[in-house]
């Protein structure tokens, strides 16, 4: 199988390096990106359709990053730009806001079971960070619980004491369990009575570089009851698996009731949008809290958010992707068998983690998915993966092709272990 | 203070440690120890000690308590740093004998040691001095993490957060270092490790000694491929943390 090359990624990336701190900053960038070996990824798109994208050496890829979420439906959707491109025409970034905000909050208060009302901002990490906040100001309380090795965005509190930029006071109401021990989250109730305004997670563990967890059977009826039964907002964080699992919300897909959602990447298909929900008992706290920003209520992205949920609900995204994900996922692991490879699968299928767990460095795992890069399927090593609705039967062949191609060159560079 | 003790740490076991490499290194302090027979101990209240032994031409540094022929006593840990510093006279509680090196010899080698520490970008510009500094600064950076780790509030904070495992740190045509990290506490060795669960490449000299200098933005030559890092990166980003902590305390 041809393998590709990226000398203009790698040129123009020198060129970036210059103006711009790192080069890429951030999750897309290599070193976050955990890009290993990085001669084996490319740097730049230069275009992107549907489950692909094409670097800007002219290699084409098979995108199971989805540009770490947002990408739901297929890149460059034609319903979702159809309905940007007409609210462009009409008005985006205005002095005050159209009425395309309001049919945004009544399409998610249809959609989301547990939503009475939605508000809007732009990341994943302004709406982690105002549902703290309004969970604060309705419970007049500090403190927060959160899980080991979960994300909640780059805000201080979210981030760790001891990393650049963090001070001891960004993170001192943080209190951290490991997910599904519930033994732990109640001895953080009970040693911290009258403290506690906050708990965040996500439906399910979807840590970085560990085998993602859903959650044991009981966990969520027993964290809902607790959070009830002592005054705690449960707040769910939704800006990953959202609409990914089920359109009514995550929180409705693992049986449970939220009292706040946090969405984002998908809700959009790509336009800079993001919402936090919640129950009619928050609404006023949320409007208590001074939070706003210049962009948050621009139309364009409601008009994106609009068309993407509708496609998502008329379509059934989540099932459509579960289902695409279940087939990936059963696939790679036994072309991985065949060849001697302990490909694990964890998470949910539409967002799945995989490790190759021969080794416990990860090492033959950081190899595969290069050597999958090389040939088309773009993966990262470290990080779940992303399915879209517009990934075909055909793209799903495609990719057992070079996983099974990756696999048998990793093999062969490998007698002392196989 | 925490901080004087965290000093002090990595002036011994860090810094003055390098006597070891130096004196293979570079001629002029081979010379300077020729003939020598001397064990020097460094006795800081509140640290672990350790005993830099001169014989037959070569250097060894020991951390821990063992036999010497000079004893130096510093009654704190910033009674250390000021003698490192140069503000203050060590004075042996043994071995007045021997006096006389540290005057002359040992003084010499502090010289030389500060020498290739503390470079100039005119320095660098030599090939032989340039790989010398990055040898000694990378051994005082790697060596100065478990010092920071091990008892720098921050430091332990990140430490605790690397996994149990080896980290194998390695120049190309330089020196191999690893760290072990064992419940939150980390230990390092010259030379790679077997079965490490992390790794970390500089692709020469030049590219370690330009991040190690600070000359070069470690994030760029991830992406240019001239740092590489694999393995359970997690261990690595964590062992970062203290990695920039190390200037702090060397200023
Ligand atoms: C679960 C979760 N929460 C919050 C965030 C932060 O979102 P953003 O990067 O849009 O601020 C992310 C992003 O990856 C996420 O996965």
């Amino acid at each position: 199988m041809k393998t590709y090359s990226y000398p203009r990624s790698q040129e123009i990336f020198r060129r970036a390096s210059k103006v711009i701190p790192s080069g890429i900053y951030g999750h897309l960038g290599p070193s976050q990106g955990c890009f290993i070996p990085v001669q084996a990824y490319p740097f730049f798109v230069e275009r992107a359709k549907g489950a692909y994208f094409w670097d800007v050496d002219g290699n084409r890829f098979i995108d199971y990053m989805c540009a770490y979420g947002p990408n739901v439906l297929g890149y460059n959707d034609p319903d979702v730009d159809e309905a940007v491109s007409k609210q462009m025409a009409i008005g985006n970034c205005t002095t005050l806001p159209t009425t395309k905000m309001i049919e945004l909050a009544e399409l998610l208060v249809d959609t989301v079971t547990s939503a009475d009302w939605a508000f809007f901002a732009k990341n994943g990490g302004d709406v982690t960070s105002f549902a703290l906040m309004t969970a604060r100001a309705a419970t007049n309380r500090p403190k927060v619980i959160l899980f080991h090795g979960g994300y909640h965005g780059v805000a201080p509190w979210a981030q760790k004491l001891g990393y650049p930029g963090i001070t001891a006071a960004d993170t001192e109401n943080n209190i951290y369990v490991h997910w599904n021990n519930y033994a732990e989250i109640q001895a953080a109730v009970r040693d911290n009575p009258g403290q506690i305004a906050c708990l965040m997670a996500p439906p399910y563990h979807h840590p970085i570089f560990e085998d993602n967890q859903l959650p044991a059977e009981g966990f969520w009826a027993k964290v809902r009851k607790l959070c009830t039964d002592n005054g705690i907002v449960l707040a769910i964080d939704d800006v990953r698996c959202g609409f990914r699992l089920d359109n009514r919300g995550s929180d409705y897909y693992y049986g449970f009731k939220a009292d706040l959602i946090c969405f984002c990447k998908a809700l959009a298909n790509g336009w800079n949008v993001s919402a936090l929900c919640g129950t009619d008992s928050l609404k006023e706290a949320a409007s208590a809290v001074m939070y706003t920003g210049s962009y948050w209520l621009s139309s364009a992205p409601f008009a994106a958010a609009i068309a993407t949920v509708t496609k998502l609900r008329q379509i059934d995204g989540a099932k459509l992707m579960l289902a695409q994900g279940r087939k990936l996922t059963a696939g790679l692991r036994e072309i991985g068998l065949v060849h001697g490879f302990d490909l694990r699968i964890s998470g949910e299928p539409s967002m799945w983690f995989m490790r190759i767990a021969n080794d416990d460095n990860m090492l033959l795992h950081q190899e595969w998915v290069a050597e999958c890069v090389r040939r088309g399927a773009f993966f990262t090593n470290h990080h779940n993966l992303f399915i879209n609705c517009a990934l075909s039967d055909e793209d799903i062949k495609h990719t057992f092709a070079i996983a099974e191609d990756a696999f048998k060159t990793v093999k062969e560079r490998h007698p002392e272990i196989f | 203070m925490a901080e004087e003790k965290v000093k002090a740490c990595i002036n011994l076991h860090a810094v003055l440690r390098n006597l070891e490499d130096l004196c293979e290194l570079d001629p002029m302090s081979r010379k300077i120890i020729q003939g020598k027979n001397v064990a020097l101990k460094f006795s800081v209240v509140g640290i672990s000690k350790s005993v830099i032994t001169f014989t037959e031409g070569k250097c060894t540094a020991v951390k821990g308590d063992g036999p010497c022929s000079i004893n130096l006593y510093f009654s704190s840990p910033r009674n250390f740093n000021l003698m490192i510093e140069g503000k203050k006279n060590p004075i042996p509680t043994k071995g007045f004998q021997h006096i006389g090196f540290l005057k002359n010899e040992f003084t010499k080698l502090a010289d030389r040691l500060s020498y290739y520490l503390k470079p100039t970008a005119e320095l660098l510009g030599d090939k032989e001095y340039a790989r010398i500094n990055t040898i000694l600064t990378a051994y005082t950076a790697f060596f100065a993490i478990p010092e920071i780790a091990n008892w720098d509030p921050l430091g332990q904070l990140n430490a605790s957060r690397i996994a149990d495992g080896a980290i194998n740190v390695e120049v190309i045509d330089g020196p191999a270092i690893s760290i072990t990290a064992k419940g939150g506490r980390l230990e390092t060795s010259k030379g790679k490790t077997a079965n490490a669960r992390a790794f970390m490449v500089f692709d020469s000299i030049d590219t370690a000694s330009g991040i190690l200098n600070g000359t070069l933005d470690s994030y760029s030559c991830i992406g240019e491929g001239r740092l590489s890092i694999s393995g359970f990166v997690p261990m690595i980003d964590n062992l970062n943390k203290i990695l920039a902590q190390v200037p702090g305390y060397l200023m």
